[in-house]
């Protein structure tokens, strides 16, 4: 809403300057503020690529169809259940934390699932922040409008899920609710400024890492960050973006991306190829790109399963790309692209067979072998694409 | 710390609303002026006529979920979160924000009489936002109630506006001696008397100027007048159209006069200090 008058200015042109003698008051922003705010008025970004609550949470929260408390009590049931299943019941989640008296082997015997790691994190960060009687300031924008009073996240959502879960979880709070921020002048954010942040303190997973990489590309490639939760698809579109479009921007993202090669960056970009429950999955365990990128040479529908493996296994970097090499293809004899899949040396074969081919032939060809021209068609694009994506990576070498 | 100005007088009709609803506006726009990085002011009205309210919104149809009776009818958990939800911009000013009052809190006054903490159920939510704001204003209703008592526990100045005819330094004093009572009873240090104001002065009539000049020699109220604001009529109208003072006739005296106060409330803002 507007200002609707202005007939006051003319009065306070006339009389302000000797009203207000003995020196102009000063009001101007001094910059970083620290203030005290209502959890409330607080609200994680949605886009942060740093994840902290559980795909399903993370959505139904930021759609608002979740208070934080609610939020909250999501990953408590989530983890109740689990943790039942593998005989660690508990009604308190106090009870989360090793108990001291217990021999200490106890606790380091078992695997705590992603969830019960978090959770338990959250219970020990909460603890302190009850026992110290204080908490790091959050890094927060202000993003008020009106008489709406809200304040953006930047840095310390973990604090700030700690922060609720002391006040509602945790008995005989006696906290007033409120939570240090430093406020930012809005003209100071910016994604870099976040991106330096993330990367500077350790423990981004790769996949966190693979949505920074896309948010900066999409960012400086004038894309609109919309304000609600984004899914994968969002970030998936940098797919198609790189450093090269945006030469003056490269050293800018690389050095906010805590001064990564260029190299480095696309492997982890092109993370976001995999599918949905392998990027929730790699994130939630924090898996390596190093193992990942041998994943997405495979079909999306195989992703899921084999992240699911590097977890239960324990796999290696070698281990993973053997498992994704020999993935039921045609071994293959020649000992220089032995560490090529298969299906791609066919195609490399083929290339040397264009002349021997017609257009026409093709099509038939497909055609028979799916038995259905609109699903031939699909393939024959999909073949398309990855040729064109194949003449980049020629083009880039 | 914010400054939290609370108009009180158990007397009726001496200008309270007028002065809350147009200083609070005045404060925005002089520290906008300024250069102020936050110029927003929040206006708070006690009262269940709602007078404030309808001048400052064009309404004062609240209630149960949406005016200061929600707020003082919340969980304490939550009572801060419900007061953020009640506010309503002003129609005045973008920056000035209003929790209006609703006629249930006459009923409201009731409920919580004799319940623990009653008193301070608008001072204990209000605490955790007033940094939000470079000031917050409050108006009560003409009489020491359990409502004008929660003003008075969550503010920080008392400011009391007064028609020359009261003037008589017994009845001041008075007034003066029940804010004190509410300050140690309620052991609200913060909380002191830092203004007399002076409405609908009539220059023209001699027992005015008589007591506005007794009042000015006396040795404890004389140091706290704050303003005179002479009787006009363009403050009435500008209540009838629902406007400010300063809108609707910038150059009247009484806008003057009000611009001054609003000054000498700046400038207490900026220093941080005492008035
Ligand atoms: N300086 C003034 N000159 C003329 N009329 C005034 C002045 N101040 C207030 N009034 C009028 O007096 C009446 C009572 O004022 P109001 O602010 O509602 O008092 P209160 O809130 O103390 O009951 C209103 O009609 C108002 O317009
Ligand atoms: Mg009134």
């Amino acid at each position: 809403m507007k200002r609707q008058n202005h007939r006051i200015d003319e009065l306070l042109d006339s009389v302000t300057a000797d009203m207000l003698a003995g020196g102009q008051p000063q009001f101007t922003d001094t910059g970083l503020r620290v203030e005290r705010l209502l959890l409330e008025m607080v609200r994680p970004d949605p886009i942060q690529p740093r994840r902290v609550l559980p795909e399903h949470l993370h959505f139904d929260f930021h759609a608002g169809r979740m208070t934080p408390t609610q939020a909250l009590r999501g990953l408590v049931q989530l983890v109740q259940v689990s943790a039942r299943q593998r005989g660690r019941p508990f009604s308190n989640v106090l009870e989360m934390l090793p108990n001291p008296d217990d021999d200490a082997a106890d606790d380091s015997e078992v695997r705590l699932t992603a969830e019960e790691q978090l959770l338990r994190d959250l219970v020990n960060l909460a603890v302190t922040i009850r026992d110290d009687g204080q908490v790091n300031p959050l890094t927060v924008v202000d993003v008020s409008h009106g008489v709406v009073q809200q304040f953006r996240i930047e840095t310390g959502e973990r604090r700030y899920w700690a922060s609720w879960l002391l006040r509602d979880f945790i008995p005989n709070y006696t906290g007033d609710g409120m939570i240090p921020c430093i406020v930012i002048p809005t003209e100071n954010t910016s994604v870099f400024r976040q991106a330096r942040e993330n990367t500077a303190r350790s423990g981004l997973s790769a996949v966190a890492m693979a949505r920074q990489a896309a948010l900066l590309l999409l960012t400086v490639h004038g894309y609109e960050i919309p304000d609600g939760a984004v899914t994968n698809d969002f970030y998936r579109q940098a797919l198609d973006l790189d450093l090269r479009g945006k030469r003056e921007f490269t050293e800018a993202i690389l050095s906010a991306m805590g001064g990564m090669k260029r190299g480095q960056f696309s492997h982890l970009k092109l993370l976001l190829k995999l599918s949905d429950e392998a990027l929730d999955l790699a994130d939630r365990h924090n898996i390596e790109e190093g193992k990942l990128r041998h994943v997405i040479n495979l079909e999306p529908e195989f992703h899921a399963e084999i992240v699911h493996q590097i977890i239960d296994f324990g796999l290696s970097a070698k281990q993973v790309k053997e498992l994704c090499e020999d993935n039921g293809m045609d071994e293959n004899d020649e000992e220089t692209l032995d560490r090529l899949p298969a299906a791609a040396t066919k195609v490399a074969k083929l290339t040397q067979a264009v002349k021997t081919l017609s257009a026409g032939d093709i099509a038939n060809a497909i055609i028979k072998q799916e038995g259905d021209p609109e699903i031939a068609f699909a393939r024959l694009q999909a073949l398309h694409r990855i040729l064109t994506d194949a003449l980049k990576h020629l083009s880039a070498k | 710390m914010t400054r939290v100005f609370v108009f009180t007088n158990h007397k009726g009709g001496v200008g309270k609303s007028t002065s809350a609803t147009n200083t609070a506006y005045g404060i925005v726009s002089m520290l906008r002026h300024a250069g102020a990085a936050n110029p927003r002011v929040l206006l708070i009205d006690t009262d269940s006529q709602a007078h404030a309210t309808l001048v400052t919104t064009g309404s004062k149809d609240y209630g149960a979920d949406d005016s200061l009776y929600t707020v003082l009818m919340a969980d304490r958990h939550n009572a801060a979160q419900t007061l953020l939800n009640c506010l309503v911009p002003s129609t005045w000013d973008a920056d000035l924000h209003v929790l209006p009052a609703s006629s249930m809190l006459e009923g409201a006054e009731r409920e919580l009489n004799g319940l623990a903490g009653a008193p301070y159920r608008l001072a204990d939510p209000l605490n955790q936002i007033t940094n939000r704001y470079a000031a917050i204003v409050i108006d009560t209703r003409p009489s020491f109630s359990l409502m004008t008592e929660m003003g008075l526990i969550a503010a920080t100045d008392a400011i009391v506006p007064v028609e020359p005819r009261y003037l008589e330094t017994v009845g001041l004093m008075s007034v003066v001696g029940k804010i004190n009572e509410v300050r140690d009873g309620w052991r609200q240090p913060n909380l002191r008397v830092s203004g007399i104001l002076v409405t609908k002065m009539n220059a023209r009539i001699r027992g005015h100027k008589y007591l506005l000049d007794e009042l000015k020699s006396h040795s404890v109220l004389g140091p706290l007048l704050l303003g005179v604001v002479p009787v006009n009529e363009a403050v009435s109208y500008a209540h009838q159209c629902h406007q400010s003072i300063f809108e609707y006739a910038p150059t009247a005296p009484a806008s003057k006069a009000y611009m001054d106060i609003v000054a000498k409330l700046v400038r207490t803002l900026a220093a941080g200090g005492a008035a």
